[in-house]
């Protein structure tokens, strides 16, 4: 900026120690956002697998990562992500199998962790800064992440739990919580 | 759960780092913590992750219990760890740190990860000078740094006039889920100096003000000169060149030609650099301060080449004072000042503006016998009632007005009209004034001299 007329010209930007607004473009980098449809069209397929009708409402949420993306909100991803959860818990209701639909929950949570992540981006970096090891980076912790917590829960349900009812289940989890909260 | 970056040094992703640097930085990176905050992204994810596992329980579906437990891992992900303090150094090279203005630079950065724990979100932000303007690639970098790592990037940024120290650096860290975050300022000292050369004016016709050494000014005493002032009856020991030989044929009589005595002026430069002086007519467009500057320089180079005594001064907030004075190591001193002095910066001075203090200390310092060019947009009525009572305090003004008003609504048509009539109002107070618009100052005073009495 060369002179004070040139101060707050930016669109509504949250870092106010920004010099150069006019130059920066604030929506998220490609990668991310290209990254998040991509997770999400796999968690739609595997919620397909599942169930069709839960793929189609995961499916809606993975529109709903775009427009988030494309508006710069955090909020149209929260409802997409809360949509796509409704869209999991309804392929699990009409009788889903597992397998498809723990790599659906862990596609949709990777798809709206890395829109998000992108907004954040997009807000102090810009799309135009260099980004996407950053990017791979936090989509590979998240889906280490995703994989351990998967290969836990379906490593005991495959060995303790194989026949139990649902119920000893559950609360074989609450333990596990209960576990993790006294250790925290 | 690791967070530890997949790869590091010079990732091929990254544009290709060019050495372009002449000069390294000072590598001391000084690192000031700031705030730690909760991003709260990941809130609510337990309460999901519980409600799948209460329906899959009620429904008697082991999926959905699993997709629970899952999801319950994820807010596990989302509670470990802290963000970790950005332990970067930070150094910058400038591919020229004496650039003329609008000269492109390019700004290289390399950022070290000098800490023990590996980075895996690390966003910075680097402080550029607030008086220059990113023309290639953000000032900006989002990368992930295990130990002893280095990420570069680059930007260029478009000279202008004055002194730029670059302000620190500002690294953002989250942890690997993103769920906290940590910003440090990572201070490394750079500078870019960049002073315009003085471009020559034209000729600057000056007030009757001057001071008894010879110069160019025409004054109305007589005596030795070029221009016909007078005649007068001859006395013993007049020159016999200014002898009026022409009267002696005609009438037989003795008469001595009096010329108008050229003199030298004592002048003082007075720039308008006031917050209010720091408009332009478009967003892209210089200020006036930038333009006052340009033309005090041309006048600077013009009068001092005459002979005459220059200094300079400023009206603002922070003081501003170049005594009057000639010679090759003051026009040095004059352009340095005209580039650099933070008063005149390319973005407006911190702090208050007291206009009568400020007034009567100038009076103070100002020569008895010097006159004053004011360079002014006169955007106010301060502007025009400092002229008047520097005029009355018998300083001579002549105002020099840019025209930065801009004609396309309403309200920058009525501040163009209050700029014509506070010209006016000079005008009719007997101050002479300038103004330019698209026209070079030179030009403007060119035309505005023919219209001028002495």
């Amino acid at each position: 900026m060369v002179a004070v007329s040139r101060r707050g010209t930016a669109d509504g930007d949250a870092d106010p120690g920004d010099t150069d607004d006019r130059e920066r473009d604030a929506r998220p980098p490609t990668v991310a956002v290209a990254a998040s449809l991509v997770a999400g069209a796999v968690a739609a397929l595997s919620a397909f697998l599942a169930a069709p009708l839960g793929g189609a409402l995961v499916g809606l949420a993975t529109v709903g990562f775009l427009a988030g993306s494309l508006r710069r909100s955090a909020r149209i991803l929260s409802w997409a992500a809360g949509v796509g959860v409704v869209g999991i818990a309804v392929a699990g209701y009409l009788g889903g199998a597992v397998e498809p639909l723990l790599a659906a929950g862990v596609a949709l949570a990777l798809a709206w962790d890395l829109a998000d992540h992108g907004i954040s981006l997009g807000e102090q970096v810009g799309r135009d800064g260099r980004t996407r090891r950053n990017v791979a980076v936090h989509a590979g912790t998240n889906l280490l992440a995703g994989g351990l917590s998967v290969a836990v829960v379906y490593g005991t349900y495959l060995a303790a739990a194989g026949n139990q009812p649902v119920a000893a289940l559950a609360l074989l989890l609450f333990g596990a919580v209960a576990l993790a909260s006294a250790v925290r | 759960m690791s967070a530890r970056p997949t790869e590091a040094g010079s990732p091929g992703d990254d544009a290709a780092s060019r050495e372009t640097g002449d000069r390294e930085a000072t590598p001391a990176t000084e690192r000031t913590p700031l705030r730690r905050s909760e991003t709260a992204r990941w809130d609510g994810i337990a309460g999901v992750a519980l409600a799948l596992v209460g329906v899959g329980v009620v429904t008697r579906q082991p999926g959905l219990v699993l997709a629970g437990a899952v999801g319950l891992g994820y807010a596990v992900y989302a509670r470990i760890g802290e963000a970790p303090e950005a332990t970067v150094e930070v150094s910058r090279t400038v591919s020229d740190d004496a650039p003329a203005p609008g000269d492109e630079v390019t700004v290289a950065v390399r950022a070290r990860n000098v800490g023990d724990a590996p980075l895996p979100d690390l966003r910075l932000v680097d402080g550029v000078p607030s008086g220059l303007e990113v023309v290639d690639g953000p000032a900006r970098i989002a990368t992930a740094l295990r130990p002893g790592a280095t990420a570069t990037f680059e930007y260029t940024v478009r000279a202008s006039r004055g002194e730029h120290e670059w302000e620190p650096t500002r690294g953002i860290t989250r942890t690997a889920a993103g769920s906290r975050e940590r910003a440090t300022e990572l201070a490394t000292p750079t500078r870019i100096v960049c002073t315009p050369e003085l471009s020559a004016g034209g000729d600057l016709p000056l007030r009757g003000l001057t001071t008894i050494d010879h110069g160019r000014v025409p004054t109305d005493v007589g005596g030795a000169g070029v221009e016909f002032h007078a005649t007068r009856e001859y006395r013993r020991g007049d020159p016999v060149k200014r002898i009026d030989w022409n009267r002696r044929a005609r009438t037989g009589e003795l008469a001595t030609l009096e010329l108008r005595e050229e003199r030298a002026a004592t002048v003082v430069l007075l720039i308008d650099a006031r917050e209010s002086a720091y408009a332009a007519s478009e967003p892209d467009a210089d200020t006036a301060v930038e333009a006052s500057v340009e033309a005090a320089g041309q006048a600077f180079t013009a009068l001092l080449d005459g002979g005459d005594r220059v200094g300079i001064a400023a009206v603002g907030p922070r003081d501003c004072w170049l005594s009057p004075g000639a010679g090759t190591a003051h026009a040095a001193r004059g352009r340095e000042t005209l580039a650099t002095d933070p008063a005149l910066a390319p973005t407006p001075s911190e702090g208050r503006f007291y206009g009568s203090l400020w007034l009567r200390r100038f009076r103070r310092r100002l020569p008895a016998d010097a006159q004053v060019l004011f360079f002014t947009p006169l955007l106010d009525d301060y502007a025009v009632s400092l002229a008047r009572r520097i005029d009355a305090h018998g300083h001579l003004v002549t105002v020099c007005s840019p025209d930065v008003t801009a004609g396309d609504t309403p309200g920058t048509r009525l501040v163009s009209f209050e700029r014509r009539e506070r010209l006016r109002e000079l005008r009719g107070a007997g101050i002479r004034a300038v103004e330019w618009g698209d026209r070079s100052f030179p030009v403007a005073v060119a035309r505005a001299t023919g219209r001028w009495s002495r």
